[in-house]
């Protein structure tokens, strides 16, 4: 399975587990569009960093970056 | 069924609200919604933030320009808004300085340097992004945080008199309520594409935060503005629908707001006061234990749960107001309080009551300390985090922002009288940490759930915010008053 796939897998449950049923593209903003709150970002991030060893510590956290599936890749991408 | 109706989301006033006499109409039904809310805000801003949002509407292609130029503007013309011009006053005439026109002159030439200072603390951050930038670039919300903590202890502790007393307040007083927007520009400086100076300087107050005496930026930043910003005119006119939308809401609210006044606390200035129930406010019960007049209990009970309906009442209109404002200049911002009272656990209360206060915290300590601190342990990560927002950093905010409490009655008592709200930050704390523990694994408890289940969840959840409502005081000397009124609610002896 690609990144884009498992990355959409996750969020997909994660939203789920909200009641959220709904599509999402990969270039949906979640947290600015209030889908996923803070207290979700913190999966994204354990996620990122336990799947593909992002260091967050490192360079700083911005939400944005992992707002979004495209926002994810790119940030997997740089990193 | 819903009590007001979801008017973004219907076609045909959608498409109205892109043509000019669309456009009109909105604008006078945004006039007509902030003056019947006109109590949450101050006297004339209905008028002002009408041509604001006039100009926004029909220039989109330059409102971000806009909303900086106007910004700019309000916080020069109506500086008394956000600048304590009192405390500055009373401080000139207590170290023997004139206080005529060179009082003014000397307070503008700070604020004319601190925001150069900003300037070009912000574009060295823009452009030092490497590997081995300086700890100031590398983690500037820090050293901004810090640093004014620094200088708030040293003009309280320092020997200082005359002239360099004042400056240092005056600067103080500059800083005090723009901290936490400077904070979010500097953040925004540190990603890939921030925004420019001149846009930044858009979202350094921007003019609806005016609208209520806050210290928090609604709705966050410059990169949040970017981002929710409406890119065509089906997008302007849904945030548009949407802001009148919410001014229904706050004409709803402001209603119960004035009947919980009358009907409840008895208002002595309203003509119908003698219907109410006389409930006594928060403060009165609680000084009566002190003096061992007590009120009967059920009138205590009644005034913690008034207390919490006022309060809750408040924040969302001012927050509704401000959202509205937003909304129709263009920025489809979220809430600030949504739906809290169907929140089924602590932390999701939190989340939904105060949205943009909760975020500054998350955003400035919480994910600091969660990416850096305990991470072999997940579940102690994520309760250290907790701690670090909604104990830690709540009440950073909180003493920063009373700095003229500081300069009144000196660093030390300023710290005694905080101990009432550091023990309400470090319940809170604790409450969202244990909540978002035991509701790590679990799913939300759905609206599919039996009622009782429902209403027992939310029953629990607004009891904590309620009791916990009665230690709200950030400058306060009764905390072993508001102690022995809490334990005999539950007819605990003191």
């Amino acid at each position: 399975m690609n990144d884009s796939l498992v990355i959409r897998e996750f969020l997909q449950t994660l939203l789920s587990r909200k009641g959220d049923q709904g599509a999402f593209l990969d270039n949906e903003q979640l947290i600015a569009g209030g889908r996923l709150q803070s207290i979700d970002t913190l999966e994204v991030v354990l996620f990122l960093e336990e799947k593909y060893g992002i260091d967050f510590a490192e360079n700083g956290f911005d939400q944005n970056e992992v707002g979004s599936i495209d926002n994810i890749l790119a940030l997997i991408s740089r990193r | 069924m819903r009590i007001v109706p979801q008017l973004d989301t219907y076609p045909r006033l959608v498409r109205f609200g892109q043509t000019a006499l669309g456009k009109a109409v909105l604008l006078v039904a945004f006039a007509v919604g902030l003056r019947l809310n006109s109590g949450f805000l101050y006297p004339h801003a209905w008028q002002e933030f009408t041509g604001a949002v006039a100009l926004m509407t029909y220039f989109p292609a330059r409102r971000r320009l806009l909303l900086s130029l106007l910004s700019v503007l309000h916080m020069l013309l109506f500086h008394s808004m956000w600048l304590n011009s009192d405390f500055l006053e009373a401080l000139a005439k207590a170290e023997g300085q004139a206080t005529d026109w060179t009082l003014p002159a000397l307070v503008a030439g700070i604020i004319a340097a601190i925001f150069l200072g900003f300037v070009r603390l912000f574009e060295f951050i823009r452009r030092v992004r490497t590997p081995s930038m300086p700890f100031v670039a590398k983690r500037p919300v820090l050293c901004l945080v810090t640093g004014y903590a620094a200088v708030l202890a040293a003009a309280a502790l320092l020997p200082l008199s005359g002239m360099i007393r004042l400056l240092l307040w005056a600067a103080l007083a500059v800083v005090g309520p723009y901290l936490w927007f400077f904070a979010y520009a500097l953040k925004d400086a540190t990603t890939k594409t921030p925004d420019g100076i001149t846009l930044q300087l858009g979202a350094l107050r921007p003019f609806w935060s005016s609208a209520v005496d806050v210290f928090t930026p609604v709705p966050k930043g410059a990169g949040n503005l970017r981002r929710i910003e409406a890119r065509n005119p089906n997008d302007l006119s849904i945030a548009q629908l949407k802001a009148i939308k919410l001014l229904i809401w706050t004409c709803i609210v402001n209603a119960s707001l004035h009947l919980l006044q009358v009907f409840v606390y008895g208002a002595p200035s309203h003509v119908l006061s003698t219907l109410g129930w006389g409930i006594p406010t928060l403060r009165v019960p609680e000084i009566s234990v002190a003096s061992q007049h007590s009120v009967p209990l059920y009138l205590a009970w009644a005034s913690v749960i008034a207390n919490f309906a006022s309060t809750a009442l408040y924040i969302t209109g001012t927050g509704h107001v401000v959202i509205a404002c937003c909304r129709m200049a263009g920025f489809n911002a979220l809430r600030n309080s949504y739906r809290f009272l169907y929140s089924r656990t602590v932390a999701e209360f939190w989340n939904r009551f105060t949205y943009y206060f909760k975020e500054l915290l998350v955003e400035f300590f919480f994910f600091p300390a969660f990416t850096r601190y305990f991470k072999k342990n997940i579940r102690f990560r994520i309760f250290a985090a907790t701690i670090a927002a909604a104990t830690i950093g709540n009440m950073i905010y909180h003493f920063l922002k009373n700095f003229a409490w500081v300069a009144e009655v000196g660093l030390w008592r300023a710290l005694m009288g905080f101990q009432e709200y550091a023990f309400y930050a470090s319940v809170l704390g604790l409450g969202i940490g244990i909540s978002q523990l035991r509701n790590a694994d679990r799913k939300r408890l759905g609206d599919d759930a039996p009622w009782w289940r429902r209403a027992l969840a939310t029953g629990g959840v607004v009891s904590f915010f309620a009791l916990l409502g009665i230690f709200d005081h950030e400058r306060s000397y009764h905390f072993g008053e508001d102690l022995r009124f809490f334990l005999r609610l539950f007819l605990i002896p003191v």
